[in-house]
């Protein structure tokens, strides 16, 4: 007994274990790209075969290279990227070789793979044609590599593409090669060409090599780029532009010249493609699909709900995977059609991408949400999907498969009610079976668009309380100036005591009552002073009123109007007799000038 | 003087006049609902609006005729300007919610603000007009009791304190107002009205096509370029779609 359960504890546990390795197995998994720098070489050239392992694993053994007799081969080394987001580890592992042909003819690379966890991994063949004739420069290769005077260039820079009548959101593969015979200081800087009407994305460099063109060893630095035609008819992609700074040649015989080459500082170059022309065409009319929505490429679709069994109104996620080759971020959303039994919501969307054999594609996920809208079993039926296949010239429709659900009853579930729209679309509670019922009474109305805090009435109300609390301070302000400044006080007062005054005077002027009439301009004049200088106005002198008069920048003319007005005034009252009327005009006439030219010196 | 009384009596009365019309424009759209003839109910309600007055009463109702004949999208988009205008009336809110659930194309709306989420809560069931009196009135007593202390220095125990409260007040009613203003007025919302609404990627047919948008589906109108407008939908994407497809509400 004691061993049965010892037993069945080891079956368990070995089920776990083979349970839990089955999981492993499925989720490491391992990718494999293989790709050659060039298609075609010469029997005296190079290529690098490039091996790309991306994995969620770190420690993964060597590619295993099938046998190429037709070539030797030479490890160039590993490089490694590991990077973790999220806590999910994502490593690239990239193995480079380079392979010397032995003999010419078309060899297919296949059958790279990687063991792991019993597992055989493999990777995608590519095809390299060697060709005889020593050298596979083409022949515009050859004349580009000329100036016009038939010299070989030192450098040149090429741009190509793959495709030159591709189909409107085809790929078209641009590639810029720079070739350089002589010998370049630092990293040749790239101005990259103008790609008006297509959208693009950088594929990436392919490692520098060699290349053997009219006898001449060139090396070769390559960029590629996947552009998308987003529009039809003749486009052109600009000029692509390096600039570098390149040895210079010196053809001296000093026997240090080789130092020269090397100290010298060089000569700054610019180099410019020609601009490329592209054709694009129309997509096909003919058995064009009523809802395609633009995708071009090659495309497969699936779809998974993370549910099969829920109640009404319970949501389920549905996940529309679209993978393939094409331009990934235009995938647009799969047409759902109108399911009277659900209510679709559309989520979110996410995408990743990636390029095989310079080609961008990837996958472009749509995350959908499902509400059952009443009990039973239930079909999300299959989903078509169109896309136009450029190679094939073709409309094709993919679909996924349809999702069987089940569709519990909850609690108080209350079937939906009569309306104008479709009934069975929604799902509805029990307060809310139908609209309810219009308003009889149109209640307060306004003008369209009005907003009440930008009335004149709302701005009145608010600023009449502002206006107000202002006055009262100003008016409160003054007062306190006035109480708490006595000569501020008899400033302000000043001119008012003295027209009173003068008024007074104005009645006495005539030659009857000329001695009143002077001691009242004086005392006028004088208190007037006193009052603006916040001084008594006893013993106020003229030298007195020179001085103060002076000390606050009066003119000397007003000084002097004002010391002989009041020397007038003393002399009327002393000799009265000699006194006319024209004299007592003229008096008044000038205390009252005088007066006002006081005004204008600033007293405080 | 007198003349200036006299003319604004006769705008009074002149606006009297015309209120008490609409009325009985309103009152033969009631009717015409009421007998289930809602094309004719629509014209009447309509005359009202195309005179430039508008009241929640009148958009409801509007909303009830549109969804009882059939057209989602005009319905999501007069139960919408009710709620403008009465944003605590159940009837509206009830009835905008029913008829939304309509549509077909339903969104997840993705609240990214948790500060702009919780204002949007605390002011939805007022009016701007609400707010703006209730801020006047903190105003108001603001400035009289900086008129008691300033101007009439007329003091009492904790006279500050009390300022600084009232002016506290003031200032939070100022903000939600400017909030509520901005949700109402400046932020532009559309009501896709057309049963065929394709939403692109750029502001052309000849982009990739986002989404096919249906009747009653709210989006906010961020930019236009040409025939088209940029939107915003609930689930926070983006697209462009054609102007005479939406009404802005």
């Amino acid at each position: 007994m004691k061993l049965l359960g010892i037993g069945i504890l080891f079956i368990c546990l070995f089920a776990l274990l083979a349970i839990g390795s089955e999981t492993y197995a499925k989720i490491s998994d391992i990718e494999i790209e293989v790709s050659l720098n060039r298609d075609t070489i010469g029997l005296d050239e190079q290529v690098i075969l490039q091996i790309t392992v991306s994995s969620s694993e770190r420690n993964l053994p060597a590619p295993h290279l099938p046998t190429l007799p037709m070539f030797k081969v030479y490890s160039q080394g590993r490089s490694s990227n590991i990077s973790i987001t999220n806590g999910v580890v994502n490593a690239t592992l990239t193995y480079r070789y380079i392979l010397t042909p032995q003999k010419a003819g078309t060899f297919p690379i296949e059958q790279v793979s990687i063991v792991h966890k019993n597992k055989r991994f493999k990777g995608n063949s590519v095809e390299l044609t060697v060709l005889s004739q020593g050298v596979a420069t083409p022949k515009k290769l050859e004349g580009s590599a000329k100036d016009r005077k038939g010299n070989s260039r030192d450098y040149f820079l090429e741009a190509s593409v793959d495709k030159k009548h591709p189909y409107v959101g085809q790929q078209v593969t641009l590639t810029l090669k720079f070739y350089i015979a002589v010998q370049n200081y630092g990293s040749p800087e790239l101005s990259e060409p103008s790609m008006t009407g297509f959208w693009s994305e950088v594929i990436g460099n392919k490692p520098v090599y060699f290349q053997r063109i009219n006898n001449r060893r060139y090396k070769v630095s390559e960029r590629k780029y996947a552009l998308f035609p987003t529009q039809t008819g003749e486009l052109t992609i600009g000029r692509a532009m390096i600039s570098a700074t390149i040895a210079t040649r010196r053809n001296t015989r000093d026997p240090f010249s080789m130092f020269g080459n090397v100290f010298g500082r060089g000569k700054d170059i610019t180099v410019r493609s020609d601009p490329v022309t592209v054709n694009v065409k129309t997509l096909p009319t003919k058995e064009k699909p009523k809802d395609f929505t633009g995708t071009v490429g090659k495309f497969s679709i699936t779809a998974t709900a993370d549910k099969r069994e829920v109640e009404v109104n319970q949501p389920v996620t549905v996940v529309f995977k679209i993978t393939g080759v094409g331009n990934i971020k235009s995938v647009a959303e799969p047409a759902i059609p109108d399911l009277p039994d659900f209510r679709i919501y559309r989520a979110s969307s996410s995408e990743n991408t990636s390029r095989v054999n310079d080609k961008l594609g990837g996958t472009k996920i749509y995350e959908e949400v499902f509400i059952p809208g009443r009990p039973g079993d239930m079909v999300i039926p299959s989903i078509g999907y169109n896309y136009f296949d450029p190679e094939n010239r073709k409309y094709q429709t993919i679909k996924t498969k349809p999702i069987k659900i089940s569709v519990i009853k909850p609690e108080g579930y209350v079937a939906a009610p009569q309306s104008p729209f479709q009934p069975n679309n929604i799902s509805i509670g029990n307060e809310a079976r139908d609209i309810r019922y219009i308003k009889t009474d149109l209640g307060d109305t306004q003008p369209i668009g009005q907003v009440l805090i930008f009335r004149p009435i709302y701005i009145a109300v608010n600023g009449l309380p502002l206006a107000i609390l202002a006055g009262l301070i100003l008016i409160r302000k003054r007062r306190e100036k006035i109480h708490a400044n006595l000569g501020y006080a008899r400033s302000r007062s000043a001119l008012r005591m003295a027209r009173k005054r003068l008024s007074k005077a104005s009645k006495l002027s005539n030659r009857e009552t000329v001695l009143d009439f002077y001691a009242e301009l004086n005392s006028a004049l004088v208190s007037y002073i006193a009052d603006k200088l916040n001084i008594s106005p006893h013993g106020l002198t003229t030298d007195k009123v020179r001085e103060l008069l002076s000390e606050r920048g009066a003119s000397e003319e007003l000084i002097a109007d004002i010391i002989n007005i009041i020397q007038k005034c003393d002399y009327a009252r002393y000799a009265p007799s000699t006194i006319e009327q024209e004299d007592i005009d003229e008096s008044l006439k000038t205390v009252g000038e005088v007066m006002v030219g006081i005004e204008g010196v600033k007293f405080d | 003087m007198t003349n200036r009384i006299l003319t604004v009596l006769l705008v009074t009365l002149i606006c009297a006049a015309a209120t008490s019309g609409q009325e009985d424009i309103f009152q033969t759209g009631v009717k015409y609902y009421q007998e289930g003839n809602f094309d004719d109910a629509i014209k009447m309600f309509s005359k009202i609006e195309k005179s430039g007055i508008e009241s929640a009463a009148l958009y409801y109702n509007l909303g009830n005729a549109y969804f009882k004949s059939g057209d989602l999208g005009r319905a999501v988009l007069y139960y919408h300007r009710a709620k403008r205008l009465g944003p605590g009336d159940v009837d509206i809110l009830n009835n905008l919610e029913f008829a939304s659930q309509f549509s077909k194309v339903q969104m997840v709306g993705v609240q990214l603000n948790p500060i702009e989420a919780f204002l949007k809560k605390t002011v939805g069931s007022y009016r701007l007009s609400a707010l703006g009196w209730l801020l006047s009135l903190f105003f108001i007593s603001f400035l009289i009791l900086l008129i008691m202390k300033f101007g009439l220095q007329l003091y009492f125990t904790g006279i500050d304190a009390v300022i600084i409260s009232v002016l506290c007040l003031t200032i939070l009613a100022a903000g939600l107002t400017a909030f509520k203003y901005r949700v109402d007025f400046l932020d532009r919302r559309a009501v896709i009205l057309a049963p065929d609404a394709p939403v692109y990627s750029g502001p052309s047919s000849n982009t990739q096509l986002e989404l096919q948008g249906a009747p009653g589906l709210v989006v906010e109108l961020l930019q236009e370029s040409g025939d088209y407008y940029n939107v915003l939908l609930e689930n926070k994407r983006r697209g462009w779609i054609k102007k005479d497809l939406v009404a802005e509400i």
